[in-house]
């Protein structure tokens, strides 16, 4: 298992090279700077700008310092500055020695921040988000699955699948206005938008303490966001179950003589659920990451507006670490589903 | 198998006789018999009331300011409305725009002079304002202290600090070409030319007396000492001194900043909200004065979602969404809060005069005549926008207005566009449907749908087809500025910065302007008589006068050469609760908010 674990991250390593190069390649190529703006800059101005961003650089040398910033951890005896340039997501004080690493550069639209703030501000926003717009999917999508499946071509199957195709049809975009005219504006039982949680956060990612607020600021987005997902995972559930019932060893299980509920939960769900696992893991990954009309519609200060606006700002740096992060965080993501296989089915085996 | 079932029950059992353990142990349970009885009790009751003053409520003003994050504070590097509010709120410049009538009036300057030929400034700076920052273990703003422990009070150098900042390189400000073009020796510091601070022309004259020298005898200067980049910044915070600590870039997030203006930064929490509050340091001139309101809080949210807030009861003034307008107007509460206010900018086509068709007098006056920009305004726009007859909106100083210039540019007239351009197409031997010409513009819904309605009335009047064609924002304007690739017809806006026609008229189409460069591309056009014109303009110091240059040189740029065909000025539409007693701005949405009160 370690074997295959450090396999993979070094996999994950080659990922983030070839994602890295390919990224920084498209970026320069698309037409358009960083400070192409409405009033035309001039020349001068324009040319402060590109030395200040080092962006007056040969691209081979912009990457390898980007590489240099990002990879290599510096040990100095110098402590972290204020300085933009100089912030590192880790700092690691050794009795008067620093270790800094993973230098991510300054936002270019930002101009008092970098990718590093923008990481430690706007990211645990987004996960918190990600995870209970997940849980809103799994709570909707495996019931539903399973009543589908069990009651084939009854009401409850067409009510349920019409339910998934209602989830997978009516974008975020409408959904979103629908619920906070409702459930915000109408009835004002819930904030129509906001964010209840405020950083600092506890182990970077969690609201301090999740009071009711929280969640009442949460549930709406929650569900505008999660409904897709739900209606992907019922249909899957459906799908796969009703493929699983009909093996032999389901039979066989039946025939025994055991109850149907067991034979339902204990046999067949655990099989049933290992495609709808495999889809968990990039479906967090785009949760957590790609939560951009959400956030817009509901006002939450998470990632999701910096993976599309920094493309059309032409913000490199902060093109760039988004990127990396959706690698990193897709890839890990896959890890633990590889691994959660082999919980759900002891035939798979690690080699 | 059964090994591995039993091994779970023991755990269960231990996990759950764990929590049980944790559990407060249980009372003995008493059965208890319950007799229903019905007791009627009548008794007077002596209660002591303790009355408490009631606190007067604090006044916080909840605005929304559009959606994403506001890209700075920093005097130095603002360069969009969100970030020049913020920053005209808790810092003053020299002097100050009045944000209604534009008049220019004194800010920390309390008076200036002017040198007989017109190129030195000689500002006198308030004195006895001091530097302010929130404390947030008090909850209160507390004045800055420096190393001796005096209060740090706003002066000269720290102006020219401000002044200095912007122009250095290295700072790599967007707006430092505003102080570049019009200071002496500005623009050489800021290209890196010199770096002898020495030989820019603002000089401390002693602690209160700043002097800045400009290029031009013109009559913009003092708004221009005003702006947002001149304003003084604190060189201890952002290099650092004996007892403070250098916060460099940094020094505009919440704990750090400093200011000292009406009002001062509480917390910023990025693409969520800002919120300020009020200074009671500021001394309060009749210009800024002192706040009512004690804080605002500007959220971040998309035009839809805002408004819902704001029918919420949780914004006190929001923006109306275009498809809104039509039930606010219809509404009867909603109509009596609705405003409908001017702001300083124009929207326009560009044409590119090299272009084959296009480069022909004729055809740009006609396309430009045929547009009939009411019924746009009445049916596609619907925000009560103003036609715009020519490019510098009227409210600017040393523009001309309806009321003076009834007839001075460009108006829809069909008969007279056809006429123009049957008299091109029968000189070149063609016919209205052979026309090649395309209108480009960046992707946006909105200006999609003025491009198609502006394409039906080319239509209607000239019998032309025009493709229209549109690309992503930085492409676009990538486009638009290129020699080679700058398309027939394109669109662009333009707002002030400084409210003067200079900044629009000249500033945007002299030779070497921002929507004519001089390597070609844009409106690519030269008119010796324009450049003459703009310049005399800039340096008339009587102000009819002035509007008069501005006519004759705006009659050349939409009437005579037609190079662009302004289309409309902006409006705002928006709503404000009954309780807010406001300013309406016409400084591109820049509000003076220290002039508002809540009234209950």
């Amino acid at each position: 298992m370690g074997r295959y674990i450090a396999r993979r991250f070094i996999w994950m390593l080659l990922v983030l090279f070839v994602v890295s190069v390919i990224t920084f390649v498209l970026m320069h190529a698309i037409p358009g700077g960083p400070f192409d703006r409405e009033k035309s800059l001039p020349k001068e101005i324009m040319e402060n700008l590109n030395a200040r961003y080092h962006l007056d650089e040969p691209l081979p040398m912009q990457y390898a310092r980007y590489v240099y910033d990002v990879m290599i951890p510096h040990i100095t005896t110098k402590p972290p500055s204020n300085s933009l340039q100089d912030d590192h997501l880790i700092n690691i004080n050794l009795g008067g020695v620093w270790v800094k690493w993973m230098n991510f550069g300054p936002s270019y639209s930002s101009r008092s921040r970098t990718v590093n703030d923008i990481f430690r501000q706007q990211l645990p926003v987004s996960a918190q988000l990600g995870v209970m717009a997940l849980m809103v999917a799994l709570l909707i999508g495996i019931p539903l699955g399973v009543l589908a499946a069990l009651k084939q071509n009854t009401i409850w199957d067409y009510l349920g699948m019409s339910v998934a195709i209602f989830g997978v049809s009516v974008p975020v975009i409408v959904l979103g206005p629908i619920l906070i005219w409702l459930f915000g504006v109408t009835l004002k039982w819930l904030p129509p938008t906001g964010w209840g949680a405020k950083p600092p956060y506890f182990l970077g990612i969690f609201p301090t303490n999740p009071g009711i607020e929280f969640f009442k600021y949460a549930i709406m987005p929650s569900v505008a966001l999660g409904m897709g997902s739900s209606a992907i995972i019922a249909r899957l559930t459906r799908a796969s179950l009703l493929q699983v019932i009909r093996e032999d060893y389901i039979r066989t299980a039946r025939a025994k003589g055991l109850a149907e509920r067991v034979v339902i939960t204990r046999h067949a769900l655990k099989n049933a659920l290992i495609p709808v696992v495999t889809v968990l893991g990039p479906m967090f990954a785009a949760l957590v990451t790609g939560t951009f009309v959400t956030e817009l519609i509901f006002g939450i200060p998470g990632m999701g507006k910096y993976f599309v606006v920094s493309i059309t700002n032409r913000d490199y740096p902060v093109i760039m670490g988004t990127i990396l992060l959706y690698v990193v965080f897709l890839v890990i993501a896959n890890l633990i589903v590889d691994i959660l296989y082999g919980v759900l089915d002891p035939r798979i085996r690690y080699t | 198998m059964m090994h591995k079932r039993w091994t779970m029950v023991a755990a269960v059992l231990v996990v759950a006789s764990l929590i049980l353990t944790a559990c407060p142990s249980p009372t003995p349970e008493v059965v208890k018999e319950v007799v229903k009885e019905t007791v009627v009790v009548e008794k007077e009751v002596v209660k002591e009331v303790v009355v408490t003053p009631t606190p007067v409520p604090r006044k916080v003003l909840r605005l929304n300011m559009g959606p994403g994050d506001i890209p700075t504070i920093d005097p130095a590097l603002s360069t969009d409305t969100s970030s020049v509010q913020i920053v005209e709120l808790t810092t003053v410049g020299l002097t100050r725009q009045n944000e209604e009538t534009t008049a220019i009036e004194p800010g920390m300057a309390t008076s200036w002079d002017i040198s007989e030929d017109g190129l030195t400034y000689t500002f006198y700076i308030r004195e006895g304002v001091p530097w302010v920052k929130y404390d947030a273990t008090k909850d209160q703003v507390v004045q800055v202290l420096d190393c001796n422990g005096n209060p740090r009070i706003v002066n000269a150098y720290d102006f020219q600090y401000g002044i200095l900042r912007t122009l250095d390189p290295k700072t790599a400000s967007d707006y430092a070409y505003v102080l570049a073009f019009a200071i002496q020796g500005a623009d050489l510091y800021n290209s890196g030319e010199i770096t002898d601070t020495a030989q820019v022309g603002v000089t401390v004259v002693d602690t209160y007396t700043l002097q800045i020298t400009f290029k031009e005898p013109a009559a913009y200067n003092a708004n221009i000492a005003g702006m947002w980049v001149a304003h003084a910044q604190p060189k201890w915070l952002i290099e650092g001194d004996e007892c403070t600590e250098a916060r460099g870039d940094r020094w505009t997030e919440t704990g750090f900043f400093q200011g000292y203006g009406p009002y001062t930064l509480k917390e910023w929490i990025h693409d969520a909200s800002i919120t300020l509050i009020k200074n009671p340091f500021w001394p309060g001139i009749d210009s800024v004065p002192q706040a009512k309101i004690e804080e605002i809080t500007w959220s971040m949210l998309d035009e839809v979602p805002a408004f819902a807030e704001y029918e919420a009861g949780n914004l006190d003034s929001a923006a109306v969404p275009l498809a809104d307008i039509d039930r606010v107007k219809a509404d009867p509460v909603l109509s009596q809060e609705l405003k409908i206010a001017p702001v300083l900018c124009t929207y326009y086509y560009g044409f590119n005069t090299k272009a084959p068709v296009v480069d022909d007098v004729r055809v740009r006056r006609a396309l430009s005549m045929a547009i009939d920009r009411q019924s746009l305004i009445d049916n596609v726009l619907k925000g009560g926008q103003e036609p715009a007859q020519w490019f510098s909106r009227p409210g600017l100083a040393g523009a001309p207005t309806m009321e003076t210039h009834p007839d001075l540019g460009v108006k829809y007239n069909p008969e007279e566009a056809k006429k123009l351009l049957d008299e091109y197409l029968q000189e070149k031997g063609l016919t209205a449907d052979q026309l090649d010409l395309t209108l480009m513009f960046n992707t946006a819904s909105a200006h999609q749908k003025i491009a198609e309605a502006i394409q039906q009335m080319w239509k209607d009047v000239l019998g032309i087809n025009v493709k229209l064609t549109n690309q992503e924002w930085k492409v676009y304007l990538e486009t638009i500025r290129s020699p080679e690739a700058t398309p027939q017809i394109w669109r662009l806006g333009w707002c002030q910065d400084y409210p003067d026609a200079n900044n629009f008229v000249r500033e945007v189409f002299s030779k070497g302007g921002s929507a004519n460069p001089r390597e070609g591309g844009g409106v690519n056009w030269e008119n010796p008589k324009f450049e003459e014109l703009v310049v005399q303009a800039a340096r008339e110091q009587d102000p009819a006068k002035r509007v008069e240059l501005y006519a004759q040189a705006e009659q050349i740029l939409v009437w005579e050469d037609a190079v662009i065909a302004p289309i409309y000025w902006y409006t705002r539409v928006t709503v404000t609760k009954p309780y807010v007693q406001r300013t309406y701005s016409v400084l591109g949405g820049l509000e003076h908010i220290e002039k508002w009160d809540i009234v209950q």
